[in-house]
C-alpha cells in the first residue's frame, strides 16, 4: 500500500476510515473530524507518535478502522497532505469532482 | 437464462440473513474488525479510499432486464447514481454504507443476484464468453457449465479458505474472449472424434506480480466427470499451494514450481481417488435441467439481410461507422450482436449511470430478448437484436452517450479504479485512459490505427490486465509520486502472450506522448493488413524503444 | 487463539478425556494424543499399549510452513487411532479441510475428528461438512451459538463428508 509517513517528516496527522460508512476521518483532540482542514497536526516525530497512540482504539467501542500517520506540509494557506494518495483521500476522486469531500467543500 | 429454484433462493437468502447478523454484531461491537473483515470480504465488501465498495456478482456476465434495472435502482438508492463494470464481469458500487448493505443484498436477492464469493480466498465468480449463445460456431453455450460450476463452488466447505483467490473462466468458442489462459482454471469446451462434448482444462494462468499463461492439463474431461476433475485440481492446490507468502500463493506459482508434467500427474492421481466413489458424477438430468434454461430464445425466422438496416447504413455515415466496430454477426439470420461501449471519449471506462442502466434494461427488454451481457473489456452487449431494429437501438443509445463507435479501438481501453478509489493503488489509472482517449478522439485516426487494446492498472495486482494489453500501462509509485511503466505485445486471446516492458517508467505528463510515439512507430512500420500486435510480433521491441527513449 | 477453550463433540459440551502429550514426555495409561513423528517412530511399541491413542496433524503455529504434515502418512496406523486432531494455526489456513475429507472419504477413518487451533464461528459449519465431529472453541461461546452457526446455511449444493447429498443431486432424488 502506498502510504507515506513518519521518518524524516516534520508534520504529520492521523487518519482512518469510519466503521459504519467508511468515511475518511482525521483525529482531532480526542475525537474525529471529516474535514482535513480541521485535523490535528503533530510537529516532530515524538508528537506524531503520541498523536497516533491517542488516536488508536484499544477497545471495540471505538469504531474507527486502522488509524495511521501521514505526512503533511505547511504552505501559505495552511497544511496539505504530501502524497497524491492522501490528497485524494482528503478530497475525493480526481475524476469525479462532484463526489467525495470536494463536492461539499466551500 | 437460469432461474433460481427454491434451493437457490434459500441459499442466497440464508446468506443475506447471516451477513445481516454479522454486520449487526460488528456495529454493536460484539466482534472485532479482525474477525469481521474476512466475513465482509466473503460477501464482496471492501474498504476503499473514500468508502466501502460492494462487488456484485454477475455470473458469466449475463443479466436480464429486470436485473439490470435493479442495478440502476441500487445505484440510485444506495450509491451515488452510478456503477462500475469490471474486467471480471462484475459490477462495483463505490459508496454504500456498511449498515445499509444487508438491505441492498436483500433487494439483489429479490432478482436472483448476490455478492457471494466476489472476494476472499475462495472460488470467485465464474466468467465466460460474452457472446455465449449468440455467436456462430460455438460448440456449447459456456453458461451451462458455468452455472453448474457456480453452484458447485458456492460455499464449498473444503475450498473456502484456499491459499489465495481462485478464478475460473469458460469459453465455448475457438476465439477466446474470456481470457481463459489467464485464469487459475480456464476451460475450453471441445468436441471429440465421437462427436461428444467435453472440457479441455488449463491450469495456472494469472496476472498480478508474476504473470503466467495457463498450462493445458487435460484435453478432454467428459461433462459427467468435470466436477470430480475440478475438485482434484482444487485439492492438490489446497494441499500443496504455498501459504508462506501471499505473493507466491496462487496456483500459477504451484504449477510453475512443480512443473507441468508433475502437476498433471498429481491431479490425475487425486482425480482417480476422488472419482472412485462416483459421488461427484454430474447427473445427466441436472445437466439437462440447467441446459434447458440456456436453450436458444424464440428467434423469428427472418431473411439474412434487412433492407431497412442496409438503407440506414447508406444514409447515415455515423451509424455505418458504429455498425463496423460495434455490431457483430449473430448465428441467427436477421439478427446481430450489439456492443454498447462504456468508453465515451474522455469518459471513465466501465462506469454507467443509473439512467443509462435503465435505458439499457429497457432496450434489452424491448429489442434483445431480455438479455444484457457484461464483457471483460468493461463494455456491455445486447446479444440478440433484430437487424431491422438495430438503427432504432442505435438512436436510443446515441441519446444517452452509449453509442461510441470504438469497440476494439485505441479509445476502448480497460482501466482499473486505480488511486482514485483503490486502497492498494500506486497511481491513478482512469485519468490516463481519459487522456489517451481524448488524444486519439478523431475517429478516422482511430480507424486508421485499427485494433489496439490499451490496458491500464494502478498497481502490480494487474486488475486492469496491463500484462496482456497490446499496450499495457502499469502505475508505480516513487516516493508518493505517480510513475507509469509501459509494456508492449501482450494479448489475452487464444494466442495469449505477456507484454514486454519498454524500459524506464514515465511521469504522468509523458504517458500520452509515449503512447503517441508507439502508435506513430507502428504506423511507420506496418505492412498492409497488419494490426499493431502483428507488427510488434514481427519487428520486436527495438524500433519502439529507439523512438521512445530517443533523447 | 482463545486462551481458554472448551470441547464440543457430537453436539454436546463435554469434558475432554484426552491429553496432548509432548514428544519428550513419557506416555501414561490415559487416552493420549501424540505427534505424527512420534507415532511413526514408536509405532511398534504403541501397538501393545493398553490405552486409547490419538494423533495431531500440525502445520507450525504461524501457519507459515510451506506445507503441513501429510495426512496420507497416517494410513498404516489408522487402526490404532481413536482420534485425529487437526490444527488450524490460523483460520485462513484451510488445508485441514482437505485433510479431513481425505480421512473420511478416502481412508475411511470413523473415529473422532477434532478441529483445534483457530476454530471460529464462521468455519464451524464448513468443518462439520468436511467430517469434523469435535471442536475446541473459545470457552465463552455457548452451545446454542455453536448450533446456530451450524444451521445458518440450510442447504448445500455439493456433497462432502457429511450426509447432505448436495442440491445438484437432490433435485433429481439422487
Ligand atoms: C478496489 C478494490 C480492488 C482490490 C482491493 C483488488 C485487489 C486485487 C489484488 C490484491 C489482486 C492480485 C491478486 C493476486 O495476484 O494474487 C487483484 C487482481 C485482479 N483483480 Fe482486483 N482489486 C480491486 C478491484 C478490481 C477491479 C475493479 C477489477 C476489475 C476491473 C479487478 C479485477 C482483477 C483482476 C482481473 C485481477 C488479476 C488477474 C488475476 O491474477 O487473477 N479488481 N486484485
Ligand atoms: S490494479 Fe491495483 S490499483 Fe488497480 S484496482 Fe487492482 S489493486 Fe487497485
Amino acid at each position: 500500500m502506498a502510504q507515506h509517513s513518519s521518518k524524516g517528516a516534520r508534520f504529520q496527522a492521523v487518519t482512518a476510515n469510519r466503521l459504519n460508512d467508511g468515511e475518511v476521518v482525521y483525529f482531532k483532540d480526542n475525537g474525529w473530524v471529516e474535514d482535513f482542514a480541521e485535523a490535528e497536526i503533530a510537529d516532530g516525530l515524538e508528537a506524531a507518535e503520541a498523536l497516533l497512540t491517542r488516536a488508536s482504539p484499544d477497545n471495540l467501542e471505538v469504531f474507527i478502522l486502522d488509524p495511521y500517520l501521514f505526512e503533511v506540509s505547511e504552505s501559505d494557506n495552511g497544511f496539505t497532505p504530501v502524497s497524491v494518495r492522501e490528497n485524494i483521500r482528503a478530497k475525493g476522486p480526481t475524476v469525479r469532482l462532484d463526489l467525495g469531500k470536494q463536492a461539499t467543500a466551500h | 437464462m437460469y432461474r433460481y429454484d427454491e434451493f437457490d433462493h434459500k441459499i442466497v437468502t440464508d446468506r443475506v440473513n447471516q451477513f445481516r447478523g454479522q454486520v449487526n454484531r460488528r456495529i454493536n461491537g460484539e466482534i472485532t474488525e479482525d474477525a469481521f473483515k474476512p466475513l465482509r470480504l466473503m460477501n464482496g465488501v471492501y474498504l476503499q479510499l473514500h468508502a466501502y465498495m460492494l462487488r456484485v456478482a454477475i455470473p458469466y456476465g449475463t443479466l436480464s432486464s429486470k436485473q439490470m434495472r435493479m442495478q440502476a435502482h441500487i445505484a440510485r438508492k444506495y450509491d451515488r447514481g452510478y456503477g462500475h463494470f469490471t474486467t471480471r464481469q462484475n459490477i462495483q458500487y463505490n459508496w454504500p454504507a456498511l449498515d445499509r448493505i444487508p438491505d441492498l443484498l436483500d433487494e439483489l436477492a429479490s432478482v436472483e443476484m448476490h455478492a457471494i464469493q466476489t472476494s476472499g480466498n475462495c472460488i470467485r465468480n465464474v466468467t465466460a464468453d460474452q457472446y455465449a449463445g449468440a455467436i456462430a460456431d460455438e460448440i456449447e453455450d459456456p453458461r451451462i457449465i458455468s452455472e453448474i460450476i457456480r453452484q458447485w463452488s458456492t460455499f464449498h466447505p473444503e475450498f473456502s479458505y484456499l491459499p489465495r483467490k481462485f478464478k475460473i473462466a469458460v469459453t465455448g468458442h475457438k476465439n477466446d474472449r474470456a481470457a481463459i489462459k489467464l485464469h487459475d482454471i480456464g476451460i475450453v469446451i471441445v468436441r471429440n472424434n465421437q462427436g461428444e462434448i467435453g472440457y479441455e482444462v488449463h491450469v495456472g494462468g494469472g496476472q498480478g506480480r508474476s504473470p503466467f499463461i495457463a498450462k493445458k492439463l487435460a484435453d478432454f474431461v467428459p461433462a459427467e466427470k468435470l466436477l470430480a476433475y475440478l475438485e482434484a485440481v482444487m485439492r492438490v492446490y489446497n494441499m500443496l499451494g504455498r501459504r508462506d507468502n501471499s505473493y507466491k500463493a496462487r496456483i500459477k506459482i504451484l504449477v510453475h514450481e512443480t512443473g507441468e508434467a508433475e502437476m498433471r500427474r498429481l491431479v490425475e492421481e487425486e482425480f482417480s481417488k476422488i472419482d472412485s466413489s462416483q459421488m461427484l458424477n454430474l447427473p445427466e438430468a441436472e445437466l439437462e435441467r440447467i441446459a434447458a434454461y440456456f436453450a436458444p430464445p424464440n428467434y423469428e425466422s427472418l431473411p439474412a439481410q434487412s433492407d431497412s438496416f442496409e438503407t440506414a447504413k447508406q444514409n447515415n455515415a455515423e451509424f455505418s461507422h458504429w455498425v463496423k466496430t460495434n455490431l457483430v454477426a449473430h448465428k441467427t439470420p436477421g439478427y446481430g450482436i450489439v456492443n454498447i461501449s462504456l468508453k465515451p471519449i474522455g469518459g471513465i471506462p466501465g462506469d454507467a449511470t443509473d439512467a443509462q442502466m435503465d435505458v439499457i434494461a429497457d432496450l434489452a427488454e424491448r429489442y434483445a430478448l431480455d438479455e444484457v451481457r457484461v464483457t471483460h473489456e468493461q463494455n456491455l452487449v445486447l446479444p440478440h437484436v433484430k437487424l431491422d431494429d438495430v438503427k432504432e437501438v442505435y438512436d436510443i443509445l446515441s441519446n444517452h452517450e452509449l453509442a461510441t463507435p470504438n469497440i476494439g479501438l485505441i479509445s476502448d481501453s480497460i482501466a482499473c479504479p486505480g488511486l482514485d478509489y483503490c486502497n492498494l493503488a500506486n497511481a491513478r489509472s482512469i485519468p490516463l485512459a481519459q487522456e489517451i482517449s481524448t488524444h486519439f478522439a478523431d475517429l478516422d485516426k482511430q480507424y486508421d490505427i485499427g485494433e489496439l487494446k490499451i490496458k491500464i492498472s494502478g498497481c502490480i495486482n494487474a486488475c486492469g490486465h496491463h500484462h496482456v494489453g497490446h499496450i499495457g500501462i502499469l502505475g508505480v509509485d516513487k516516493k508518493g509520486t505517480e510513475f507509469y511503466q509501459i509494456s508492449l505485445g501482450g494479448s489475452a486471446d487464444e494466442k495469449a502472450s505477456l507484454g514486454d516492458i519498454t524500459g524506464q517508467a514515465f511521469t504522468e505528463d509523458k504517458v500520452v506522448d509515449a503512447v503517441d510515439t508507439i502508435v506513430e512507430t507502428y504506423l511507420d512500420l506496418r505492412q498492409p493488413e497488419e494490426r499493431f500486435l502483428d507488427t510488434y510480433r514481427r519487428v520486436g521491441m527495438e524500433p519502439f524503444k529507439e523512438q521512445l527513449y530517443a533523447d | 487463539m482463545p486462551t481458554k477453550t472448551h470441547l464440543i463433540a457430537n453436539g454436546a459440551i463435554i469434558d475432554d478425556p484426552w491429553v496432548f502429550i509432548d514428544d519428550d514426555l513419557p506416555l501414561g495409561d490415559t487416552p493420549s494424543i501424540i505427534s505424527l513423528d512420534r507415532l511413526k517412530t514408536e509405532a511398534d511399541a504403541l501397538r501393545s499399549r493398553n490405552a486409547k491413542l490419538g494423533v495431531v496433524l500440525r502445520t507450525d503455529t504461524q501457519g507459515k510452513t510451506k506445507l503441513g504434515e501429510d495426512v496420507r502418512e497416517l494410513a498404516p496406523y489408522l487402526d490404532m487411532l481413536s482420534i485425529i486432531a487437526i490444527d488450524f494455526p490460523v483460520y485462513r489456513n484451510g488445508r485441514g479441510y482437505s485433510d479431513a475429507r481425505i480421512l473420511r472419504e478416502e481412508m475411511g477413518f470413523d473415529g473422532e475428528l477434532r478441529a483445534i487451533g483457530e476454530v471460529l464461528f464462521d468455519q464451524w459449519s464448513f468443518m462439520a461438512r468436511c467430517g469434523f465431529t469435535a471442536f475446541e472453541i473459545d470457552a465463552d461461546i455457548p452451545l446454542k451459538t455453536f448450533n446456530e452457526a451450524l444451521s445458518e446455511l440450510g442447504e448445500a449444493y455439493q456433497p462432502a463428508s457429511d450426509n447432505q447429498r448436495g442440491v445438484l443431486w437432490r433435485r433429481h432424488g439422487l
